[in-house]
């Protein structure tokens, strides 16, 4: 087989999968999960064929004409070069775990197979975007990333919160999405191609290329990601996806989806590159680019989120936040000009927030759908495994060294220090804090003290089916940090062979401030959360700061605030066309006239009878009248 | 000579004078040779779809009958890039129709003559090159229209609705036929046939001044037709009162004969006046996509929603006109072809809804996805198509179009770009939430689910060809475009003289 076939099969087998279940084996529940988890894992080995892409010199690209109508080409390509590769091993690596979790996780549902075909076509879609070449088929799957997730979100459609949820989902992102093919439309316009090489090139050929509209464009594009990423101010559906079944959360709504905005915009990097300008119209922006309000967007939704996060109660709902801050700091990142920061830290991420999804998902498995962290307590020697690799993961999202996230959380930090010393560095800072703080609290409410209810009482490990991707996510997540997954992902810096130790020591060497803040905010973080919740009976927050801790409570009344701003504008302006439909153009024209040809047809009921003459005689009157005009004018 | 195309415009026909000689209480005799008609109708256009050759100069599948000779009145049948897709379109949607009249149960015979006498109008409106036969088909089909709503409509705006659309689109007709004739008389080229008017006018164009009141006459007589802003309120009510099939067949293939007119003979025939009034277009055109969108999002009722979202998707494909460039045209022309299946979906959905549930309020429907997994899967798949999901051909149309526009109309884009991505989205998603999602009432416990493979097929084959030309748009993008190109350089071609 040549090599072009296996990078379509990639592609192609998780939607193989999908499509065959969905019209044979939907009565046979084994056999389609069999299919599903055969064929991402397929994809994964298949990746490794390509493991020679993280050099220059191995990049790999095919593609097939799609649409070619004057100058609008647009091909089905593969590009496989090393951010596609990265992103490639962390959608299907992370994917096996995951449907194989889902294995045991839904055993008992009944619709099992309908649950697995959407889980590959999300796989399908998802590769989709990881392997696109040009930005409108990167809009086709993303499109079909924002359906399957629509679709899992709304798993359980019966329960009227998880329909709602999924629909909320699907059209915050539509929002962001508008920019995106905004965007993409205006980059087509000025450059006459939405190929990503053809437009890097034109780019650097010439930098005003995009003229007053560059900074616009930037934005634009952006969009797409704060849709995906769920960034601030799109960043309220992320928290309601939770309604999904836990597997799902975990592979879409922490590990790929969700993070394909950041990698969006490290793949589409180049047109931040073109001489920044704004429209006369908006000359306010004057002097500010696209890069820097990306960087703020990221870092007040990393600020924002983790504050909320500090007074969730729904497990879920804790790491849901978490995973909104977390993709602020990438996002955060990006609009610094680190991009290779952003990747790392969302290749870490998508290990450990899985393994955290997937642990509480075990919880709740253990506590019988419950998700309530104070109904809980207690934990850790009835489901220890979970209780483990929980941890394992909650010390890598605080960062502590050496785990995973403690490099890639170094990497933002010391981007933020060189690049934004005042402003956003001690921004992420207070991030790493809170983000210690929501954690530590999680566990020590979760695994320790007294249980709190009979559930906890009578919990129980979860199957081995559930708790072997666990142990596999947390080998990652402790390997990941000094795998070198820093320097694979790091395009520029040549890689000196050095030995794992000093790899192991580098940040501390590389950039001491941004190392020793970061341990010094995780070390005070935990600190505060032990005093405030060690053997803990209530949470002790809301009497101290009630008026904050209220706002926390409640998203700080995003959702509130939404509904009046949409109900307002959308909702009053529809109101009004409809109203000006029924009685304006309807009522007063039609009416209006029909009332003056039903007189003219009572008339004409006097010679001829019933509305089909009625129309033959105007038929005929017309060809009169215009007969009459042409003779009459004599042309 | 092909016997192709008179195959297909005369099979439903043929089915017509055979129905009409079946006595009335043969329900299935009647009901089985409108079947057979329309489907053999289909598998020719599909054949003749398949061997269509792409790129090929003038017409192919042409048959011609000399009917006056002194006005130069011909019966010619043919396709070419432009027609093709939607002829074949037709005949898809007819057959579904066709298959979704089941639930007609009163004066059948009546009731199948009317629809296939309706078809052969509509076939043979968009398979005709003689402008005579043109606009004379396209009445055939009108008449029955009225008359089907008006006997075998529903809900209790009926008589109301009859006369609106009889009303509307009877003037429309009557303007775009001013326009015609005067079109006739002005070009001298003593011909109905199109394209020896168009290589007449290619040589002797119309002066400047004419065509600036006559294309004014097609565009808004023919734009009445096509549902265009503020000439739009006929649609909803019209299909919400139409039974099943009539409103899958207007709304789905009818309407597109104004759009049809307009791109075969309005443009390409008088240059300037079209350039001129493209930015007219454009604007309007956004009432379509974001006023009617904005409607739609208001109806609590299905049929209007579907009636208002249709009169919504037709703003993309006047978009796509406006844009007078190979890609936004052949956009255009996609849409109006996947907009066909698509409305016909929509509205075969609506009749099986109402056939189960007796009611078109969404309000009172939901979690019917338990009780019907196989029309509840199509219903998301629909809506999905509906707000322009890739996939759905009408995503390639819409992307074509919305690309080719923003060129000349930055900010009517833009906003067409909302419309078509968020308005949309906001009333398919809810139609999904209210209808299929959510708890489900106990009363609809005996709502059932479309039974049997015959009566699931119309759904499929809508669905399944929306999804076809949307995988693998080549089928439908390498045969437009080569038609396209001569109008759009036509359009695009030096000015005529003032004066003659």
């Amino acid at each position: 087989m040549g090599k072009e076939t296996l990078a379509w099969l990639i592609l192609f087998l998780p939607l193989a999968a999908a499509g065959t279940i969905a019209l044979f084996t939907r009565k046979h529940p084994t056999v389609s999960v069999r299919l599903s988890i055969c064929a991402v894992l397929a994809s994964f080995v298949l990746t490794w064929a390509f493991a020679g892409a993280w050099n220059e010199a191995g990049r790999f690209s095919a593609a097939a004409e799609w649409i070619s109508v004057g100058n609008f080409n647009i091909e089905m390509g593969i590009t496989i070069d090393r951010l596609s590769w990265i992103m490639l091993l962390i959608v299907t690596g992370v994917g096996s775990a995951i449907h194989i979790y889902s294995y045991g996780y839904m055993k008992e549902d009944p619709a099992f197979s309908r649950f697995f075909a959407s889980l590959s076509l999300f796989t399908f879609s998802m590769l989709g975007i990881v392997l696109a070449n040009n930005f409108l088929q990167m809009f086709v799957f993303w499109e079909l990333v924002g359906l399957s997730s629509y679709l899992l979100i709304g798993f359980w459609y019966g329960k009227a919160s998880a329909a709602d949820a999924a629909k909320k989902a699907f059209l915050t992102n539509r929002i962001g999405d508008f920019g995106f093919l905004l965007g993409m439309i205006a980059i087509w316009t000025a450059v006459g191609t939405v190929n990503f090489e053809e437009v890097r090139n034109a780019i650097t050929a010439n930098k005003g290329i995009f003229g007053t509209a560059a900074s616009a464009i930037g934005f634009l594009i952006f969009m797409g990601a704060m849709g995906k990423s769920a960034q601030f101010p799109l960043h309220v559906w992320l928290p309601d996806a939770m309604e999904g079944p836990t597997p799902v959360s975990a592979l879409i709504h922490a590990a790929t989806m969700v993070a394909a905005g950041v990698y969006m915009l490290c793949r589409v990097f180049f047109i931040y590159g073109a001489n920044p300008a704004w429209p006369e119209w908006l000359g306010v922006l004057d002097g500010i680019s696209a890069l820097q309000i990306i960087a703020w967007i990221g870092g007040i939704t990393a600020l924002l989120a983790a504050l909320i996060a500090v007074q969730q109660n729904d497990i879920k709902r804790i790491l849901a936040y978490s995973t909104l801050s977390q993709l602020g700091y990438m996002v955060m990142a990006v609009g610094l000009t680190g991009t290779d920061a952003a990747m790392y830290h969302l290749g870490t991420h998508a290990f450990f927030k899985a393994l955290l999804f997937l642990g509480a998902g075990s919880v709740i498995h253990a506590m019988h759908h419950e998700q309530d962290i104070w109904t809980m307590g207690a934990l850790k020697d009835k489901t220890p495994l979970t209780f483990w690799t929980f941890l394992i993961g909650t010390l890598a999202l605080a960062g502590a060294p050496p785990f995973a996230g403690f490099y890639s959380k170094d990497a933002i930090l010391a981007v933020a220090f060189e690049h934004a010393p005042f402003s956003l560095f001690p921004l992420a800072v207070i991030v790493a804090v809170l983000t210690t703080f929501y954690m530590t609290r999680l566990m020590l409410i979760t695994f320790f003290g007294k249980e709190r209810s009979d559930a906890a009482h009578h919990a129980h490990e979860s199957p081995g089916v559930m708790t072997g991707p666990l142990v596999f996510l947390a080998i990652l997540t402790v390997i990941g940090g000094f795998l070198g997954l820093g320097n694979i992902v790091n395009a520029e810096t040549e890689h000196h062979a050095g030995s794992w130790i000093s790899e192991a020591f580098a940040p501390f060497s590389h950039a001491p401030m941004a190392a020793l803040s970061g341990i010094a905010a995780m070390l005070f973080g935990a600190f505060l959360a032990f005093g405030l919740y060690w053997n803990a009976e209530r949470d002790p927050l809301p009497e101290m700061a009630r008026t904050l801790s209220r706002g926390m409570r409640n998203r700080f009344y995003f959702d509130e605030f939404y509904e009046t701003l949409i109900a307002g504008s959308q909702g009053a302006l529809a109101k009004l066309a409809d109203m000006v439909d029924r009685y304006l153009i309807a009522g007063l024209l039609v009416r209006g006239s029909s009332g003056f040809v039903e007189i003219g047809g009572r008339a004409l009921r006097l010679v001829q009878s019933g509305n089909l003459q009625t129309y033959t005689f105007m038929l005929a009157l017309g060809v009169a009248l215009v007969l009459l005009i042409v003779f009459r004018t004599g042309l | 000579m092909s016997p192709i195309l008179t195959s297909i415009v005369g099979l439903p026909l043929a089915g017509a004078v055979a129905v009409a000689l079946v006595p009335r209480n043969y329900r299935f005799v009647i009901r089985a040779i409108a079947q057979a008609a329309t489907f053999l109708s289909m598998l020719i256009a599909f054949w003749m779809f398949w061997q269509f050759i792409p790129g090929k100069d003038g017409f192919q599948f042409v048959s011609s009958f000399e009917w006056v000779k002194s006005l130069g009145i011909t019966l010619k049948l043919g396709v070419d890039g432009l027609n093709v897709g939607l002829v074949f379109m037709g005949t898809i949607v007819a057959f579904a129709a066709t298959s979704m009249s089941y639930m007609i149960k009163d004066r059948e015979k009546d009731y199948y003559l009317l629809l296939l006498v309706m078809i052969t109008g509509i076939l043979g409106a968009f398979a005709s090159l003689d402008i005579f036969f043109f606009f004379f088909f396209h009445e055939l089909a009108l008449i029955p229209t009225f008359i089907m709503i008006g006997v075998w409509g529903k809900g209790d705006d009926k008589n109301y609705a009859t006369f609106n659309i009889t009303l509307y689109l009877t003037l429309g007709a009557l303007i775009a036929l001013v326009g015609l004739i005067a079109l006739y008389v002005q070009t001298g080229a003593k011909s109905f046939d199109i394209a020896a008017i168009t290589a007449y006018v290619k040589a002797n164009p119309i002066p400047v001044n004419t065509q600036n009141w006559i294309f004014p006459l097609l565009l808004f007589g023919f734009g009445i037709l096509v549902s265009l802003w503020p000439f739009h309120t006929w649609a909803p009510l019209g299909y919400g009162a139409a039974p099943t099939a009539t409103a899958m067949l207007h709304a789905g293939v009818l309407k597109k004969f104004g759009l049809y007119g307009i791109l075969r003979i309005a443009v390409p025939l008088m240059p300037e006046a079209a350039r001129s009034w493209m930015h007219v277009i454009a604007f309007l055109c956004l009432g379509n996509i974001v006023y009617c969108g904005l409607v739609a999002i208001r109806q609590r009722q299905l049929n209007l929603l579907i009636g208002n979202s249709s009169v919504a998707h037709m703003g993309l494909i006047f978009l796509g006109i406006a844009s007078l460039s190979v890609v936004g045209v052949t956009g255009a022309v996609v849409i109006m072809i996947a907009h066909g299946l698509l409305a016909a979906l929509s509205f075969a959905i609506n009749g099986h809804l109402y056939h189960q549930t007796q009611t078109e309020n969404m309000d009172q429907m939901g979690g019917l996805m338990k009780r019907m997994p196989f029309i509840g899967t199509v219903i998301v798949a629909t809506m999905m198509a509906g707000c322009g999901l890739p996939g759905f051909a009408n995503f390639v149309g819409e992307a074509m179009t919305l690309f080719a526009a923003f060129k000349n109309f930055h900010l009517v884009t833009a906003l067409a770009v909302w419309g078509a991505l968020v308005i949309g989205a906001v009333y398919m998603l809810r139609a999904i939430r209210n209808i299929v999602h959510g708890p489900m009432p106990e009363h609809w416990q005996r709502a059932n689910d479309a039974q049997g493979p015959l009566r699931k097929l119309p759904f499929i084959l809508l669905g399944g060809t929306l999804l076809v030309f949307g995988c693998f748009p080549g089928l439908l993008t390498e045969k437009i475009k080569f038609s396209v190109e001569p109008i759009v350089n036509m359009a695009n071609s030096t000015p005529a003289p003032a004066h003659k």
